[in-house]
């Protein structure tokens, strides 16, 4: 409506927000391997005044139902899930439970809830928990995805994650990594551990937590600009790997818009995350922008940039894409645009 | 897929949605606050929040929010006695402008006092412009942005309605210099002066007057007035000659709605328009009570695209209290003031304060609610939030109308 009403206050796409989520309801996932302790650091938080008002998406594998029984007690809303691996077969059922929780909360057959936390299966491969939030208009609109955290038992995690392309995943894919059972796996084995979570994901926040007994926060706070610190190019096995773009100067939008868009064209199911600030030309605040494979996020101007660094920063996590490619590629298309 | 308002917010039970609360202050037990609010930065730095209350004993409060969590009141004034009310309040540089309105008609003081608030401990009357007489309660609301004019809905001694009801009407007084006031300009909705030979408007249902609300004057226009009149609607004033205001354009929603207009706030970047309704019964009895968003790309014929969306009045009714609409911040032209045509707060009573973004006109959207609990002393069982003030550096002010005092808030959408 910005052609009959137009507004100077308006950036470049719409509104400018003090948070990327604006006012949509935060959605946190919570991933990791079978055993890693997931159900309970989530009953650890929904025992938390923080953890009030949550609902809890729950994504089974298998028949026994043992998660969902745990949780249901202490969660305002439990929906289950039980097709299986949310990976495979089971986002158009995320989608309609997301749905149908937001129309029986309209309507009062559900209580309110201020928070959604998804818990994968053990199987799961986050990518597509990510896409559907990119994707689906209408869940866009009302829900957030403010944090994946992934969850990594230290007594059996180095292990599982030399032999599991899926942990592995979860791993570099997750905005902050909770180690548990720490106390029984020993120092060594920590210390080992986080060592190897390094190397998969270096931007990540590594927290540990006896128990499930984790800072709230680190459930609920966004992450957005916890991936402000330089990290060099790392490649993982399966060709998974993760580098930063820092442009120095401001970009034209067209200009990084084509060149995502090519990327997106040649290179779509390999661009596994890319997320962070971007600072445009004609834009007061930063611009967060998000791709899962070839989905687009809705770019969003922030009001300020978080920490008063203008530098552009951009996470990429790729599969046998390197940063020089991308680079050349950034430069070519600017060159022409 | 539900959007233009949230869930959380639907039914009834107090809740803070997207805003964060920093601090809560009762006043001294002196809590019950008006529609006046206004930001002074003090020679030394602080920043004053200047409250009018809603009615007597109490005429106006200066609460230090430099540190916007931990309010700290610094000077509480007196009315003279219970039958008058200082209800708005403006700030201009150092002077403040406060409106006193008496109970009946003929009773005293009813006008306007300026005061020097430069030591803002010892507010200094600087002078009183009388406004009193037969068929005159005095002021009900003033404007003063300009430090040149107060713009304002008052009797006068020499003005007889044609109904009692309708005693104030729109009066532009000159206060270049501060110690004596003087009246340039005033207008009337024609029908509501005795003295008129066009007939008096037909009374609404509620009865609650064809008088003079918000009068509201922008930089950016000083040349327009945008008028609200209770019972009569809103009017576009062409005001470029101050001693003879001419009427623009007129709009309404009432009938088929319950009257009461109460604010109009022009967008002028965006030729828009924003205008409240005021809930004044209890019971949701006047509902609904709505904020308006006008299509003011033609002032001379301005149209109602859109209203605020708001939860089911059912949750709200019976809660205690009023329900509905009544003040919004109203981007007031000073430089304490924070300036948006994107998004709207406003005061809802027991329905708290909300906010709505705007940057789609046709279709606003909530997007932060806050609604507090009953507030210590409240006899409703329900907050009754009134108005609501935001600084430029975007701290959120409300108060309630009988206890609560002042909340203080962070916006996080």
């Amino acid at each position: 409506m910005n052609e009959i009403f137009p507004s100077p206050a308006a950036g470049l796409f719409g509104r400018r927000l003090k948070r990327e989520r604006g006012h949509r309801v935060p959605v946190t996932v919570i991933t990791g391997f079978l055993g890693a302790g997931k159900t309970t650091l989530l009953r650890r938080f929904l025992a938390t005044p923080e953890g009030q008002g949550t609902a809890v998406v729950v994504n089974e594998f298998g028949a026994t139902g043992i998660d969902d029984a745990l949780v249901r007690s202490s969660a305002d809303e439990t929906v289950l899930l039980g097709n299986g691996c949310l990976c495979c077969i089971t986002r158009s059922d995320l989608q309609q439970a997301l749905r149908r929780m937001v129309i029986e909360r309209e309507r009062g057959e559900l209580p309110d809830f201020k928070r959604i936390v998804i818990e994968t299966s053990g199987l799961a491969d986050p990518s597509p928990i990510l896409q559907t939030f990119a994707t689906d208009r209408a869940l866009g609109e009302v829900f957030h995805l403010e944090a994946v955290v992934t969850v990594v038992g230290a007594e059996t995690g180095g292990d599982t994650l030399s032999w599991s392309a899926e942990a592995r995943k979860q791993v570099i894919l997750a905005d902050r990594l909770v180690v548990t059972k720490s106390d029984i796996a020993g120092k060594s084995a920590a210390s080992k551990l986080s060592t190897i979570l390094r190397a998969l994901n270096a931007g990540a926040e590594i927290l540990e937590a006896i128990n499930g007994a984790l800072d709230p926060s680190r459930l609920t706070e966004p992450t957005s600009d916890q991936r402000n610190t330089f990290m060099a190019e790392a490649v993982h096995s399966d060709g998974i790997g993760s580098f930063v773009l820092t442009p120095d100067q401001p970009m034209p939008w067209p200009a990084f818009a084509k060149a995502m868009d090519t990327l997106i064209a040649l290179r779509g199911p390999d661009l596994l995350r890319v997320k962070g600030f971007l600072a445009v030309e004609g834009c007061l605040g930063p611009v967060v922008v998000q791709f899962v494979q070839h989905l687009a996020h809705p770019p969003v101007e922030l009001t300020a940039w978080p920490d008063g660094n203008r530098q552009s920063r951009l996470v990429f996590i790729t599969k046998n894409i390197s940063e020089r490619q991308v680079r050349d590629l950034f430069a070519a298309v600017r060159a022409l645009v | 897929m539900p959007a233009a308002s949230n869930p959380l917010t639907q039914t009834g039970e107090p809740t803070t949605w997207n805003f964060k609360l920093l601090a809560q202050n009762d006043l001294g037990g002196f809590g019950g606050m008006g529609e006046g609010m206004a930001v002074q930065v003090a020679k030394d730095g602080r920043r004053i929040i200047w409250l009018a209350h809603e009615s007597a004993p109490k005429n106006f409060t200066g609460v230090d929010v430099s540190d916007p969590r931990n309010p700290k009141v610094i000077v509480q004034t007196d009315l003279p006695h219970a039958q008058v009310r200082s209800n708005s309040l403006e700030m201009s540089g150092d002077i403040l402008a406060v409106a006193y309105q008496t109970q009946k008609t003929g009773m005293k003081p009813a006008g306007f006092e300026l005061f020097d608030c430069s030591v803002p401990e010892k507010p200094k009357s600087i002078s009183f412009f009388d406004c009193s007489g037969a068929t005159s309660r005095g002021v009900h609301q003033l404007w003063f942005c300009d430090g040149e004019y107060v713009h304002m809905a008052s009797g006068a001694p020499d003005f007889k309605p044609s109904h009692p009801q309708d005693d104030q009407f729109y009066r532009c007084i000159d206060v270049r210099n501060p110690s004596k006031p003087v009246e340039v300009g005033r207008w009337w909705m024609p029908g509501t002066s005795a003295t008129d030979n066009v007939a008096p408007p037909p009374r609404h249902p509620l009865d609650k007057g064809y008088r003079a609300h918000n009068t509201n004057v922008y930089p950016d226009r000083p040349d327009r007035l945008y008028l609200c009149y209770i019972d009569g609607g809103m009017f576009v004033m062409d005001i470029k000659d101050k001693a003879n205001p001419k009427m623009i354009s007129h709009w309404t929603n009432s009938p088929p709605y319950t009257g009461f207009m109460h604010t109009a706030v022009p967008l002028f970047d965006r030729n828009l328009m924003l205008v409240t309704d005021e809930s004044t019964e209890n019971n949701a009895k006047d509902w609904p009570k709505l904020i308006w968003v006008l299509d003011l790309r033609d002032e001379t014929h301005p149209i109602s695209i859109a209203t605020c969306p708001l939860p089911p009045v059912d949750a709200y009714a019976n809660r205690g209290g009023r329900f509905g609409a009544h003040n919004i911040h109203e981007n007031t032209p000073v430089p304490t003031a924070w300036k948006s045509d994107q998004i709207v707060l406003g005061t809802f009573f027991n329905g708290g304060m909300r906010a709505f973004d705007i940057s789609n006109p046709y279709q606003p959207k909530e997007v932060a609610a806050f609604v507090p609990p009953a507030p210590k002393g409240s006899t409703l069982g329900a907050i009754q939030l009134n108005d609501v003030y935001v600084d430029e550096r975007e701290i959120v002010y409300t108060v309630d109308r009988f206890s609560g005092g002042l909340y203080t808030l962070e916006m996080n959408f």
